[in-house]
């Protein structure tokens, strides 16, 4: 018997280029059978390009992939699945009104006269499910399960087809906190069955936690392969960024000064059910302070911010910025009143996709004397500002000024976000998960900006669902549950689970908070 | 990152190259259908099967037979000019087409604006005496009232959309109707059937009845015998301005942001429903324009009987425009092109025992390949991707989506 190769894939100096950018520049990737290996690397930093180039998505330029040692091709992503490697996407590629099973056998069912044979289908992957602790409802349909089912059922899906090499790309991005342990303890079972795992990720804690290897890409190109065991996350994230990072953004005391935002007994309506989404909220944000609301997703956090800015109506209460009452203006007087505003979903309210770079990035003040003149657009002083904020905030795309916006990584679209936002300059800072998506480095930087603007004077709003963002900016945290204020804390002076019984609903400050 | 693309990876390269290729095999489908017919049928010869063929490509340049009998060719003044003449309402339909897809809207409803654009400039025309005001004067008030009218009716559909959420397609093909039924109960309770001429089935309504016309603006000099007159001239003005707006100004902006992502725009502060209606009411606007100048010519008729049906040339707006790509410019050309095949076809009734129908075929070849155009577009992107070594993906890092880049209308 031969001796088995050290490597089941090996990717050895693999170069891939688009139209402006090399994406992938001599990068090689070596996964050993049965180890969890991660990738690493910020927004951009040639990832996803690699992986797809792994499952036949795009042909590499230069170099050549391997698997148990012999050179493959894989021109697409059937040539991928016949050499057993699989992918969970980011974004689940699930059939929504087919049951788990038909999703699990969808392409690779058992037929008989053209009848589809199940039962077969069923046990294995009953005994699939049980093997590897994945637990699904397979009779379920898929848009009525939790999304962590749903990468449950991608998961399945790869070991019914006998995966060996398993690719998670960011598979934690969409997961809540107890999914992601699961998914943890899945990937561990996989792995110790004798599955390779490729784990995508820029989130540190996860890759120390249950990676083995670590490879790291930067700007395109390989930065090096170590052990998990023998490093720590302050060097991931130096060799990730090319520069050693701050986790935690050094920030003086806030010296809040006069009052920027005053909100009166707001009250929101929900759209989805009868109750009120915001109930009666009110606070005062001051110049040269972060105050941030803290919350589980879905307690009014975005209802609040839509009434706040203007995108929905609200049913009660006064809203007071820089002095004037703005509770009945429209969004531009708004925002012109002195309120940028760094939206939470930024696919539907932050970019416009299709236009260009530049263009979104003069969408809230395209309409400003310095953009045009009479109506018309000056071109030219639209695409120099669009080349300053690129250049000072290190926004990232193939083509600059005129790259399309869909076309742009999603964390580099975030930071065209964020730059346009911070640029304009204004009294009051509405930032709605600023960081979501990004990578350290790219959180680092935001956080720096936010303080940046804080001690410049401004008042910074900022809505988070992190934990640790939560804690590390914010000179005052509010806590809403269920529409409601329910406690005002110093970062200060309380801890993470203090914070989180808050949030959970299971403490609440008493009457005395409304009164004052 | 600086250079600029090669002119074949460039969009617009593609879109123009797309649009021909369309062109072209809709030309030569026409030529299949004109050598079968001719084929098979007795009556015709090979001859005048190759005639036809000629006459499908070269009919707007065809100066009829000499004393030989054979087919000459070489310019013709009165071709030209009328399918000059002919191409003025296409441009503005494929406008009023062109600037609604622009700003995200599908504008179907332009059968419907031309509709209510020639109610409008007919009892403008024909009721105010031109004894009394000066025909000029009256000529103006018609246009602007027949442009007026299209607008109004264009935002009815833009105004449901914006506040009811109702889809633009549906309310445009339901207002197209009402303006069909509306127009028809407008003439007939009119006072207008005494003025004008009574033929046993129908009234025919001409401008020139009350002495108002569009101005020749010389052209007549330069296309002697034809029918054309100055308002080819005033479309291509307002493709011109449509270009202007929807690539230079910041109104184009906000409709065109609006369209691309209603959301968005509302998040900066442009209002949506605002934008939605007057997109809309531009291309309304752009459709009676249409029928302004089409019955202002002075020598067209309005032909009315008991029931008025929908006009061709709204529908034949959608072709232009999709040709054309949504190119303002361009939509010059497209409605030239299709003006042209429709002259071909008479040049075909004329000179052959072919009946025009056949240009019928054409045209309906090239509409259905025109909504091919994409996919061609893209056929053509691919292939320049391949030499490139690149492949569209939007999860991808920076690689440039296929429909992406610098179209000259965007």
């Amino acid at each position: 018997m031969e001796q088995t190769p050290e490597y089941v894939i090996e990717m050895l100096h693999i170069t891939k280029e688009f139209p402006g950018i090399k994406a992938n520049d001599d990068i090689t990737l070596q996964l050993k059978k049965g180890e969890i290996h991660a990738l690493l690397g910020e927004n951009g930093a040639g990832k996803s390009t690699l992986m797809s180039v792994l499952f036949g998505l795009y042909q590499p330029e230069q170099g050549e992939i391997r698997k148990n040692g012999k050179p493959v091709k894989i021109e697409s992503p059937n040539d991928a699945t016949a050499l057993h490697i699989g992918m969970v996407h980011q974004h689940f590629k699930l059939i929504e009104v087919f049951t788990v099973l038909d999703n699990i056998i969808l392409g690779a069912e058992d037929t008989k006269m053209g009848f589809l044979q199940k039962k077969d289908a069923r046990a294995k992957v009953k005994a699939l499910s049980e093997q590897y602790g994945l637990h699904v409802d397979l009779d379920a349909k898929v848009e009525d399960i939790t999304v962590g089912m749903q990468q449950r059922t991608e998961i399945l899906k790869m070991l019914y087809r006998d995966n060996e090499i398993l690719i998670f790309d960011e598979p934690t991005a969409v997961l809540t906190p107890q999914e992601i342990e699961e998914l943890m303890q899945i990937m561990k079972n996989l792995a110790a069955e004798g599955k390779s795992i490729l784990f995508i990720s820029h989130k540190l804690n996860e890759i120390m936690e249950v990676s083995d290897r670590v490879t790291v890409l930067r700007k395109g190109k390989y930065v090096g392969t170590i052990d998990t065991a023998s490093t720590t996350k302050e060097e991931l994230s130096r060799m990730m960024v090319g520069r050693p990072v701050q986790l935690v953004v050094d920030k003086d005391p806030a010296q809040p000064k006069e009052a920027v935002l005053t909100v009166e007994g707001l009250t929101v309506p929900s759209k989805i059910h009868k109750n009120d989404a915001v109930k009666n909220v009110s606070f005062t944000a001051h110049a040269g302070e972060i105050v941030c609301i803290a919350g589980i997703d879905g307690n009014g956090q975005t209802e609040f911010v839509h009434a706040l800015t203007g995108l929905e109506k609200a049913s009660a209460g006064k809203i007071e910025l820089c002095g004037r009452d703005i509770t009945h203006l429209p969004i531009r007087a708004r925002s012109q009143t002195g309120m940028s505003h760094i939206p939470e979903d930024r696919h539907k309210h932050g970019l416009v996709l299709d236009f260009t770079l530049e263009q979104n990035m003069v969408l809230q003040r395209y309409y400003e004397p310095q953009f045009q003149s009479h109506g018309f657009i000056r071109f030219g002083a639209v695409r120099s500002y669009a080349e300053k904020l690129i250049e000072q905030y290190d926004v990232r795309s193939g083509q600059g000024p005129v790259t399309v916006a869909r076309s742009m990584s999603g964390g580099n679209q975030q930071k065209a976000i964020v730059a346009r936002e911070i640029d304009r300059d204004l009294p009051l800072i509405v930032a709605v998960q600023p960081t979501r998506g990004l990578d350290v480095g790219a959180i680092e930087s935001v956080h720096k900006q936010l303080v940046a603007q804080r001690d410049e004077g401004k008042a910074v709003l900022l809505v988070s669902l992190e934990l640790d963002e939560v804690m590390n900016l914010s000179d005052r945290i509010l806590v809403m549950y269920e529409g409601e204020i329910v406690g005002e804390l110093d970062p200060k002076k309380t801890t993470v689970e203090e914070l989180g019984l808050y949030m959970a609903g299971a403490k609440r400050q008493g009457k005395e908070r409304e009164s004052a | 990152m600086k250079e600029k693309t090669p002119l074949m990876q460039r969009d617009g390269t593609r879109s123009v190259l797309a649009s021909l290729l369309s062109i072209l095999i809709g030309l030569v489908a026409g030529a299949v259908v004109v050598f079968l017919v001719g084929l098979f049928n007795k009556s015709m010869s090979l001859k005048t099967a190759w005639e036809g063929i000629q006459l499908i490509f070269l009919g707007i340049i065809s100066t009829g037979r000499n004393a030989a009998g054979e087919l000459t060719f070489g310019f013709n003044p009165v071709t030209f000019g009328n399918m000059l003449f002919r191409a003025t309402p296409l441009i503005l339909t494929g406008l009023s087409v062109a600037v609604a897809y622009k700003t995200g809207l599908f504008n179907i409803g332009a059968p419907g604006q031309y509709l209510a654009g020639t109610a409008a400039t007919l009892f403008i025309a024909l009721e105010i005496p031109s004894s009394v005001v000066p025909a000029w004067v009256i000529w103006i008030l018609a246009f602007l009232g027949g442009m007026a009218a299209g607008a109004l009716w264009g935002a009815v559909p833009g105004f449901v959309k914006a506040f009811l959420n109702i889809n633009e397609v549906l309310a445009c093909i339901m207002t197209n109707w009402i303006a069909a039924n509306l127009v028809t109960w407008a003439f007939d309770v009119s006072n207008l059937k005494n003025t004008v001429e009574n033929t046993k089935t129908a009234y025919i309504y001409k401008t020139s009845f009350n002495g108002v016309q569009t101005p020749k603006m010389f052209l007549d000099k330069i296309f002697p015998g034809s029918q054309i007159n100055g308002g080819i001239l005033i479309a291509i003005a307002l493709a011109i301005l449509m270009y202007i707006i929807f690539t230079k100004t910041t109104f184009g902006y906000e409709l065109k942001a609006c369209g691309a992502n209603r959301h968005a725009a509302k998040y900066a502060g442009i209002k949506d429903k605002r934008s939605i209606i007057l997109s809309m009411a531009i291309a309304g606007a752009m459709s009676g324009a249409a029928a302004s100048l089409y019955y202002l010519a002075g020598n067209t008729e309005f032909f009315w009987s008991t029931y008025q049906s929908l006009p061709a040339t709204g529908f034949n707006g959608i072709p232009v425009a999709l040709l054309a790509v949504c190119n303002p410019i361009a939509v010059i050309f497209t409605g030239m092109f299709m003006s042209m095949l429709d002259i071909s076809g008479l040049q075909l009734t004329n000179l052959t025992a072919y009946n025009e129908y056949i240009t019928d075929v054409i045209i309906s070849v090239i509409v259905y390949l025109s909504a091919f155009s994409l996919v061609i577009k893209l056929w053509l992107g691919g292939k320049a991707k391949k030499k490139a070594g690149a492949k569209p993906d939007a999860n991808a890092e920076p690689a440039p989506k296929a429909d992406a880049g610098k179209e000259a209308g965007k």
